[in-house]
């Protein structure tokens, strides 16, 4: 059993339905970058950041984290069984982080300068970390997806008959590339995961230095063991989810052995990350702001009780060799983490004197989900042109 | 060799010490590279400046009748560092001319760069001044002698080195700001002083100075008494004889109305009724104000009465009548400056220690003694020297004698 | 041994984040040091000030923003609705209702307090904030990428961004006049205003006055210089005879914005030493797991075992 790509009809219903909202986000796009963010953002002065920062990066991140959940899993300790699951997570990754990537670049109000991190430097800013993090976190992904790519076409490059003779030197290319890169993996690996540690935790670090326009249930110093807690929670049910879908999507026979593996590993995942958040309620006596029950503490209180819910239906046998219990409780999990980061970044941050509170303009939601489609696609189409997903052949 | 060295340490360390003792060390720079631009430029011309304000004020400094710690924070503040404190408003002002004898109309010019000079009416505020702190209203912190000019302490520049002190322009426009804004609610400078420089300015100027020239300021009328119904149960009526406190009292106007200004009596100048005075509505604890910061209140009869307070007599309100050499005196020569009033006691002693034998001449009670009863001593007729009583005549002479039938002396001036 | 190591791992991780998060707040080095002793500041003195709006209008004019004629701006319509500066505006006045003399209503300027420990220097990615020696805070613009982040850092809410335009939009915020300054000019706020309510000087120096002022007149004004001591101080001071919450300006603790976020980021990258050890070890586990995987391999465990070793 290893992975192939998979045959299946590309257009589908579903996928159509995906392109007319990609579509529709790239009208959006195209209005952002022709008149400028005021034109399709709910942004102002007093809420600098919004959907596309609260669930495009930090979401986004957040749920790419199966990415170095999982290679620190089946490379780094040596989960042989688990490395069916490396692969469509290290692509779930490359394209989340490409989204990211994307999403910063719209979200930028000077996006042809997104480079200029890479040369000024400000080693007390954590965005600057983030940045920097993300960026060769990328490259990563994009080295440690190299290896599926000469696989397929080691031996089947073909280019039409303009371009006939580059096909010896394309060929020779990635075989050297296989050669190198089989030797220095572990370097990637390795780095890939301090790299998504790092940046996992500043991107907590990012919201402590609103100081009090935070809301103190959210504001706290451990934010970014927090976040780094709650990114590894999401890991595993991540990469459960979407291995479902895709066997739901591509009609095949989950691998429910390596999921309820995975299933079971969450629960004390998420555990902890509940531990750390409600002994941090505790500490900081944070928690008298939960009985005003205003919109963060009811906000609050859902992104608990959903991950409450998730951790005691994974701890539960049942649900761990079900898969349709199994993707309701990851799908939970993911909302959590989903809800957490929404709250961290839109909710609670509500400045001094904000006259009405932030929520998302219809631009900005259908450039999300635009963007959410697009990778959905692009998922889909390299699934079933590169070897990621393992199933058996029929 | 060594003998040499010998030699030449000691040499170089005496000539060490005579270079460092003859190459005058710069002072320390107190200023700072961001700030150089700016503090520099007036780091001279400041000195300067405050030398010849020292040697101006010393000569006047003999005339005052003030405390040095007035004006000096330091036990011994020298020319270099006079360790000045901010200026007292009150405390330090001691112009008081009438309203007669200020300029009629002046006009500000000294900085316009947007704006055309202001038209003061100097006349038409001194009169209203009198309703409030007076010349020192405006001239504070003016030393005996003659009035100064504003640019004697506000340097006419922004960037200087002492900011506890406004400038030229802000020292004008605080001056007139604090009732102009409330008397007009506006801050816009185009509405009552300035006007925008345009070319007929100056015929504006002239034509304004002709109008503001001869204006006065109605007198008000003087009420004698006020009478105001409160709702204190246990008395309802508190009389303030106005009349009084200014005749009587010998009060200032300023003396009470220091902190009023236009908007106490006028509508504001927007309104229609600009024109009318107005009542003011008071907190109660600003209504008690007006009387408790002269009057030790302690009880409410004190004022809130059940019916209308007689006008002061002094026989009556407290029982010791002023008889024709008193009543002539201002109330401060017995009760002193002490606010509020000193009770004292009907002694004649206590205020007049000249009441002895050879110090007083008893002429001038309209009656001179004899050569006899001039030399006995005073308590031999004035029992225990009460002088308000009539003397008695019992502790020399029989019953045969008494006062007033028979005089120990001639009537006469 | 493998799950050992698993847990291994879990738990450096988590030992890493706790010893992130427990690191001391005061240990960042700041910019204190290159703080000059004569660095200058403005002392906003609310009850000298009459709201003429003046300081808006030079202030346009001195940073070449678009504005009308001098004498619109005596429209006090404008109070009726509480503003902020935005990107056409980098000060504004408001004014507050004066219990104490409702015919003198208090008029607040709000523009950048130039923090001595400011959080957007600290916050922005590419370092296009810079704290200068004598108390300034400017911004970059060959620098700035537009993320915004200043704006999110910032305790006052003061930086402001052109929503309104995909090309080169700007981070605009009071800079103090910098630029008039070189040619020794005070800044235009401070040169226009008619009452001197803005106080141009050295910030020792306005300490003193403000103090002084509060008690020489203890019945206007309250006992807070505003500034002295929020998020470790600021070169604009403000003093007021009403409590600043309720003039808008928000309650703010003693701490320097930046203190937690740069020690924890300080802390993460204290000369690279965290990360290169995460790494080190993580290839340790790496190779220690693989030996062990060879034999391991040969005897085809599968899933069944693990879930032994799991539960175990």
């Amino acid at each position: 059993m290893n992975p192939a790509p998979i045959k299946h009809k590309f257009i589908t219903p579903g996928v159509i339905i995906l392109i007319v909202i990609a579509l529709n986000g790239l009208v959006f796009l195209g209005l952002r970058f022709i008149y400028g963010l005021g034109a399709v953002t709910n942004l102002d002065n007093y809420t600098p950041w919004g959907l596309w920062i609260g669930v495009d990066v930090a979401a986004g991140v957040a749920l790419a984290a199966g990415g170095f959940t999982s290679a620190a899993l089946g490379h780094v300790i040596h989960r042989e069984h688990y490395k069916a699951i490396v692969r469509p997570a290290l692509l779930t990754a490359m394209l989340g982080y490409t989204f990211v990537a994307f999403a910063v670049f719209v979200d930028i109000g000077r996006f042809y300068y997104i480079w200029h991190p890479l040369i000024m430097w400000n080693g007390n800013s954590a965005l600057f970390e983030v940045g920097i993090c993300v960026m060769i976190y990328v490259s990563v992904l994009y080295i440690e997806f190299l290896p599926i790519v000469t696989e397929r076409f080691i031996g089947k490059v073909k280019f039409p008959n303009l371009f006939k003779f580059i096909n010896k030197p394309v060929d020779r290319l990635l075989r050297f590339l296989d050669k190198s890169l089989s030797k220095t993996m572990f370097i990637f690996i390795i780095a890939g995961v301090v790299l998504s540690t790092l940046h996992q935790s500043s991107l907590g670090t990012l919201m402590v230095i609103a100081g009090h326009k935070m809301h103190p249930l959210w504001q706290t110093p451990i934010l970014p063991l927090l976040f780094l807690l709650s990114a590894v929670a999401v890991g595993f049910p991540m990469i459960i989810f979407e291995s479902l879908l895709a066997s739901f999507s591509f009609k095949m026979k989950p691998e429910i052995k390596i999921l309820s593996g995975l299933g079971k590993m969450a629960a004390p995942l998420i555990g902890v990350y509940l531990a750390a958040k409600i002994g941090d309620l505790f500490i900081r006596e944070s928690f008298k702001y939960i009985v005003i029950f205003d919109v963060p503490s009811w906000m609050f209180i859902t992104e608990i009780a959903i991950m409450t819910r998730a951790f005691f239906m994974f701890l539960s046998k049942k649900t761990v060799n079900s898969p349709s219990r199994l993707f309701i409780a990851s799908s939970l999990v993911i909302a959590g983490v989903l809800l957490n980061r929404i709250n961290n970044f839109i909710i609670a941050y509500n400045p001094f004197n904000n006259p009405a509170m932030y929520y998302p303009s219809i631009g900005e939601i259908s450039v999300t989900f635009g963007c959410i489609a697009l990778l959905v696609i692009a998922y889909r189409a390299i699934v079933m042109i590169f070897p990621v997903i393992s199933h058996e052949q029929t | 060799m060594k003998k040499g060295l010998f030699i030449l340490i000691p040499l170089l360390l005496m000539g060490y010490l005579i270079v460092i003792t003859l190459i005058p060390r710069p002072k320390p720079q107190m200023v700072d590279a961001g700030n150089k631009i700016l503090y520099n430029q007036n780091l001279e011309s400041n000195n300067r400046d405050q030398e010849s304000k020292n040697q101006n004020v010393s000569s006047d400094h003999i005339k005052q009748s003030l405390n040095c710690k007035s004006c000096h924070a330091c036990e011994y503040p020298t020319k270099e560092d006079p360790c000045l404190i901010e200026c007292p408003r009150q405390d330090l002002a001691l112009v008081f001319n009438t309203t007669k004898e200020g300029p009629e109309v002046v006009v500000i010019d000294e900085m316009s760069e947007n704006y055309s000079g202001v038209v003061f009416s100097h006349k038409l505020h001194t009169h209203m001044s009198e309703m409030s702190a007076g010349c020192t209203d405006c001239h504070h912190y003016n030393t005996t002698g003659p009035v100064l000019k504003c640019s004697k302490c506000h340097e006419n520049t922004r960037s200087r080195e002492d900011v506890s002190v406004p400038d030229l322009k802000a020292a004008y426009h605080r001056q007139c700001m604090k009732c102009h804004v409330q008397w007009s609610r506006e801050n816009g400078c185009n509405t009552q002083c300035h006007s925008r420089k345009s070319p007929d300015s100056d015929v504006k100027l002239q034509q304004l100075i002709k109008e503001v020239t001869n204006k006065t300021h109605p007198l008000r009328p003087e009420p004698t008494k006020m009478r105001w119904e409160t709702n204190y149960e246990k008395g309802k009526i508190v009389t303030f004889f106005h009349d009084e406190h200014v005749q009587l009292f010998k009060l200032k106007c300023a003396d009470c109305h220091s902190n009023d200004n236009c908007t106490k009596c006028h509508e504001s100048k927007t309104s229609k009724d600009f024109g009318k005075t107005i009542q003011i509505k008071k907190s109660e604890e600003e209504h008690h104000k007006s009387c408790s910061s002269c009057h030790n209140i302690n009880s409410c009869q004190k004022c809130h009465k059940e019916s209308e307070m007689m006008p002061f007599n002094h026989g009556r309100s407290t029982g010791w009548n002023l008889k024709a050499y008193h009543s002539k005196l201002a109330c401060t020569k017995c009760h002193g400056n002490t606010v509020p009033i000193k009770k004292l006691d009907n002694n004649c002693t206590s205020c007049h220690k000249n009441f002895t034998l050879g110090q007083f001449d008893h002429k001038i009670t309209g009656l001179v003694l004899s050569e006899g009863h001039a030399e006995a001593e005073c308590n031999s007729c004035h029992v225990n020297n009460n002088f308000a009583k009539n003397p008695e005549c019992s502790s020399c002479h029989d019953k045969d004698k008494s006062y007033p039938a028979d005089l120990p002396g001639k009537r006469g001036k | 041994m493998k799950n050992l190591n698993r847990r291994n791992f879990l738990k450096t991780a988590a030992a890493a984040g706790l010893a992130i998060s427990a690191l001391d707040s005061k240990t960042v080095k700041g910019a204190d040091k290159t703080l000059s002793e004569d660095r200058i500041g403005m002392l906003i003195d609310t009850a000298n000030c009459v709201g003429c709006r003046h300081c808006e209008w030079a202030c346009r004019v001195a940073h070449n923003l678009p504005t009308n004629d001098l004498d619109t701006y005596s429209n006090t319509e404008v109070f009726k609705e509480y503003r902020r500066p935005d990107s056409h505006s980098l000060t504004v006045i408001n004014e507050f209702e004066n219990e104490k003399n409702p015919l003198l209503p208090i008029h607040v300027k709000t523009q950048c307090m130039h923090c001595e420990r400011p959080a957007c220097v600290s916050a922005c990615i590419v370092g296009a904030f810079t704290k200068h020696p004598d108390g300034t805070v400017t911004w970059d613009t060959d620098k700035c990428i537009g993320c915004r982040y200043c704006m999110v850092a910032c305790q006052f809410q003061i930086p402001t961004f052109d929503y309104d335009k995909a090309i080169d939009p700007q981070i605009r915020k009071c800079d103090l006049c910098f630029d008039r300054r070189k040619s020794g000019k005070v800044p235009a706020c401070v040169d226009i205003c008619p009452n001197e309510a803005i106080i141009y000087g050295k910030r020792s120096d306005l300490l003193k006055i403000a103090k002084d002022r509060i008690k020489r007149k203890p019945d206007v004004y309250i006992k807070h210089i505003y500034g002295e001591y929020e998020v470790g101080g600021t070169s604009v001071l403000y003093i007021a005879g009403k409590n600043f919450t309720e003039l808008k300006m928000p309650p703010l603790g003693t701490n320097p914005a930046p203190g937690i976020s740069e020690s924890i980021q300080h802390g993460v990258f204290a000369y690279f030493v965290p990360p290169v050890t995460l790494y080190a070890l993580l290839g340790l586990i790496m190779w220690i797991t693989k030996r062990g995987k060879v034999d391991e391999l040969k005897e085809n465990n599968d899933i069944q075992e693990d879930e032994k070793g799991e539960n175990s």
